[in-house]
This record gives C-alpha cells, sequence and structure tokens, in this order.
C-alpha cells in the first residue's frame, strides 16, 4: 500500500514537471545552410525554421541575424531581420535567406537570436532564445571549386575537337593508304 | 647491307652511286629531309600546344599570367615529340616497306604491263622508288598518329588523375614534360 501511493506521487510530481516545461509559448529554432559547397561570388542558402512545441501562441516573434556583415558578404534575397505577429501551438515557420561570400576563407556560422512575447498581454514575459549554430565552413575560391567539383563537359568536348588535326588526321591518311595497299594483297592471294 | 654498300663505295673510290643505291640507303637513312622535320616540329608543337586549353578552362591557369610557362614548356615538350616522331619513323619504315613490297609491285606492275618499252630494270627502280616512297608517307603518318595520342593521352591521365590535386604550375609542366619525355623514351625503344 505504501509502495503504491510512494509511485501515485512520483507520477504526479514527473506530470506536473512535464506540464510546467511545456506551458506557454515555447519556440524551437533552427538554422541551416542548405548548400552541399560554399563558393566564393556563388549563392549560399541560409534557412532558418521556429516551431512552437509550446501549449500557446507565441506573439511578436522577432529573429534577428548578426552574422553575416556587408563587408564579407552581398545580400541577394531575404532579410537579416523577420518578424512574426503569431505562431501558433505545434505551427512552423521557415524563413530564407540568400547571399554571396565576397572572399573565400573559413567561416564560422554562428545562432542567429530569436525573441517573442509568451502571452498576448502588452506586458507577458518576453523570451529571448537562439537558433541552432551550423558552425565552421569552408568557403571555396570559384576557380579551385571549379577545378575540383564542376564537369567542363564543353571544355571536354572542345578538347576532343582540338585533338582531330593531331590524332585524327594523321590517322585517316595512314589508314587510308594502308588500305590502299592490302587491298592489292588481298586480291593477289585470290589470284 | 647499308655496310654493304658502304664498302662498295670505298671500294669505287667517291664514284657517284646509282639510282638504286641511293634509294636503298634511303630505305634505311635517318636521314630527315628539311619537309619532313618541318613537319614533325609543327606537328610537335600543335600537339604539345593542345593540352593548354584543358589547363586554361579547367585548372584556371590564365594566359596572362602563365604565359611564358606555356611557351617554355611546348617549346621542350614539342622537341620531345618531335625527336619522337623521328625515332618512330626510323623504326617502322623499313617494316612498313617490306609489308607493302608485294601490293606496291602489283600495282606497278599493272600499271606498266602494256608499256613494252620499260625494261626490267626500270620498272624494279620504279618499284623499289614507290616502295619507299609510300613506306615514308605512312611511316610518317603513323608516327604522327602513334606519337601524339601517346602525349596526348598521358597528359591528360598525369594531370586529371596522378597530379589532380597538385598546384597548377607544377601540374602543368610535370604532365605536359613528363608525356613528352615518356613519348620520346619509348620511342628509342628497339622493337
Amino acid at each position: 500500500m505504501g509502495l503504491v501511493l510512494w509511485i501515485a506521487m512520483c507520477a504526479l510530481v514527473g506530470l506536473g514537471a512535464a506540464q510546467e516545461a511545456t506551458s506557454g509559448a515555447r519556440l524551437l529554432a533552427s538554422k541551416h545552410i542548405l548548400n552541399q559547397h560554399l563558393v566564393q561570388k556563388k549563392d549560399v542558402t541560409v534557412q532558418y525554421g521556429l516551431h512552437n512545441v509550446g501549449d500557446s501562441t507565441a506573439y511578436d516573434v522577432h529573429l534577428d541575424e548578426s552574422n553575416f556583415d556587408k563587408a564579407d558578404f552581398d545580400f541577394v534575397t531575404g532579410f537579416t531581420q523577420a518578424h512574426w505577429d503569431r505562431i501558433a501551438p505545434g505551427a512552423n515557420v521557415t524563413h530564407t535567406l540568400i547571399l554571396q561570400p565576397k572572399e573565400y576563407r573559413i567561416f564560422n556560422f554562428t545562432a542567429a537570436r530569436v525573441q517573442y512575447r509568451t502571452g498576448e498581454a502588452r506586458d507577458a514575459q518576453i523570451a529571448v532564445g537562439w537558433t541552432s549554430s551550423p558552425g565552421e565552413g569552408q568557403i571555396w575560391e570559384i576557380n579551385q571549386f571549379n577545378r575540383l567539383f564542376a564537369p567542363h563537359y564543353a571544355d571536354w568536348i572542345t578538347f576532343l575537337i582540338m585533338c582531330v588535326p593531331t590524332v585524327g588526321i594523321p590517322y585517316f591518311l595512314w589508314h587510308t593508304s594502308k588500305q590502299r595497299f592490302e587491298i592489292s594483297r588481298v586480291a593477289t592471294k585470290k589470284q | 647491307m647499308v655496310f654493304v654498300l658502304a664498302g662498295k663505295m670505298s671500294k669505287k673510290g667517291g664514284s657517284k652511286l646509282t639510282q638504286e643505291e641511293e634509294l636503298l640507303l634511303q630505305d634505311f637513312s635517318r636521314h630527315v629531309s628539311v619537309r619532313s622535320s618541318a613537319l614533325f616540329y609543327g606537328s610537335g608543337g600543335l600537339a604539345a600546344l593542345t593540352p593548354i586549353w584543358l589547363f586554361w578552362r579547367i585548372h584556371h591557369m590564365d594566359l596572362s599570367v602563365y604565359w611564358l610557362a606555356y611557351i617554355l614548356v611546348s617549346a621542350a615538350s614539342a622537341w620531345l615529340i618531335a625527336f619522337a616522331y623521328k625515332n618512330t619513323k626510323f623504326g617502322l619504315k623499313h617494316r612498313i616497306a617490306q609489308k607493302r613490297e608485294e601490293g606496291i609491285a602489283r600495282e606497278i606492275n599493272k600499271q606498266l604491263q602494256d608499256d613494252k618499252k620499260v625494261t626490267k630494270k626500270e620498272k624494279d627502280e620504279r618499284i623499289l622508288w614507290k616502295k619507299n616512297e609510300i613506306a615514308d608517307y605512312e611511316a610518317t603518318t603513323y608516327s604522327l598518329f602513334y606519337n601524339n595520342l601517346l602525349y596526348l593521352f598521358g597528359t591528360v591521365v598525369l594531370s586529371f588523375v596522378i597530379l589532380r590535386t597538385a598546384n597548377p604550375l607544377m601540374n602543368y609542366g610535370l604532365s605536359s614534360l613528363g608525356s613528352a619525355g615518356l613519348v620520346a623514351l619509348l620511342s628509342t625503344g628497339t622493337k
């Protein structure tokens, strides 16, 4: 009897703790670099994902990205700051930023800042958090990248065409002469 | 046979060779005419210039930056390739002459069968002359084809497989000169 009571008490404490953990709005934020290779002067796509795992709506959600400086990157599409009025419980939102690295180097992709109100009231508690941080990534020099990874089909086809005068023509001339006298030899054998 | 002819020459004490002897000597001679020499250096130069396209387009070695390396390496490679042409041609010419003898004799006999004025000696000389001409032509064209193919293939394998990650300048120098050197070395073989 005493044991059953003790187990029931433990279960209630656990549930209470769980309720406390998921009560109100609670945002999980991610930051992903979608490119397999990061290349100088080529588009890099950064995707931010926000998921409300709480049981109430998150209000006045701000995403603030300060990782990318204008001296290092050209901004192609998207903004470094985003705002959502509300994110319902269980809802996802994504934000995308496309930029081009100006120089090649190892770059540290750090976390972006996320801020939101846990209640609708103006004086509701403000929560501040961070997205995941992708970490360090190698930005390739464009020439080096092309040298190692680009297929260069057109360049190889052109090279094969360029080989015709030095390889194809001598072979054709030799083969034509060879055939001419081999035919004579075959005719001789037949006779 | 060359030594026998040389012996005859010394006995005659500087008297002129017959046309037949001259043709036979040509058959075995390593001498390359000015025209053939120009063809060899021209073709060797063209073959040595062809890989520049790959190094410019794929390895991103700009012509404006690496022009001196391109000139020096191409000139050295062209010389080595031309050396290989001469050796390969010399090795092939006599073998081709032996193989084509029957076909050429048959063709000449066919051409002259109605001409009663032509003596047997004249006919033999014509066959010998034609055989020398055809052997020279086929040996030259085959030598160009074989050495160019070997050089270009060697350059591509060295540059894009073995030295793929090497510094572009070193890659170019070693690939082109290495391949041309290999072609020259193989041409010195007795078989």
